[in-house]
């Protein structure tokens, strides 16, 4: 079956930055790993998840639902309306989950960069 | 009458069987010489379909999952079939992409992903029982 590896990694920039990263395909059978990994993190302190996607080569809609359960719980109830949230970004995504990430129109919410300084370096 | 249409692939309609699912298009694919691109989107879109025969066509009820895919010309086919309660997408609304991701309910992107990544989806209820989808990818086979 199936798993998602994860690696976590510390940064400090203009805030503490929680990097996850990700290995594996993410589906309807994985999602669940990924959301209750960050669960865990968030329930130990993490305010700021980078999510660094450049180990995943496919994400379907499920991912998605991960992602959105992130959001939500890192927000705590608060909406950013239609700007990016300032919680939740995204690192390297693989050209199939870019693609993705588009169609779903989740590039409206979340911030995507492909270096990992600026992307740490932009949470405020 | 229609010759019986065999099946490649019969997975039991379980989560874990998916990677098994995705494989098959790339295998396949990669056979009838589709493209990386098509390929990419119809990946997803069997993921999808699958997914959604396993979650809400069987629920907790065991079954099978058969999926097939050919060519036609440029175009490629690939039916998903199953044996589950017959399927009404007719209720199921687009997400609502333009609206704050707060307000947006959680889900609900899987049959918009197949119409996405496909140039026509046809639903068959079997007579016999079940479903049969028909997912239709023109331009797929560079010639």
């Amino acid at each position: 079956m199936a798993t998602l590896n994860f690696m976590v990694g510390q940064e400090q920039g203009n805030v503490s930055v929680t990097v996850l990263k990700v290995e594996g395909d993410i589906d309807a059978a994985t999602h669940k790993t990924l959301q209750d990994k960050a669960a865990e993190l968030i329930d130990a302190g993490t305010t700021h998840i980078l999510l660094d996607l450049s180990g995943v080569n496919y994400m379907g809609s499920a991912g998605f639902r991960a992602i959105h359960a992130m959001t939500n719980m890192l927000s705590g109830g608060e909406s950013s309306g239609l700007s990016k949230s300032p919680y939740l970004k995204l690192l390297n995504p693989t050209d199939p989950v870019a693609r993705v990430i588009k169609t779903l129109g989740f590039d409206v919410y979340l911030d995507i960069y492909q270096d990992r300084n600026e992307a740490v370096n932009s949470f405020q | 009458m229609a010759a019986k249409q065999v099946f490649d692939l019969a997975v039991r309609a379980r989560l874990e069987n998916l990677q098994k699912a995705r494989h098959y298009i790339d295998q396949k694919g990669e056979s009838l010489g589709v493209s990386e691109s098509a390929l990419g989107d119809l990946r997803l879109a069997v993921d999808e379909a699958v997914t959604n025969v396993i979650i809400h066509g069987y629920g907790n009820l065991d079954g099978m999952v058969e999926l097939h895919m050919e060519a036609d010309g440029d175009t490629v086919v690939v039916r998903v079939r199953d044996h589950a309660k017959t399927f009404d997408a007719s209720h199921i609304n687009a997400p609502q992409l333009d609206t704050a991701l707060k307000d947006r309910p959680i889900g609900g992107m899987g049959l918009f992903l197949i119409k996405k990544m496909t140039d026509e989806v046809e639903f068959l209820a079997l007579p016999g029982g079940g479903n049969e989808l028909r997912l239709i990818k023109r331009g797929a086979i560079q010639t």
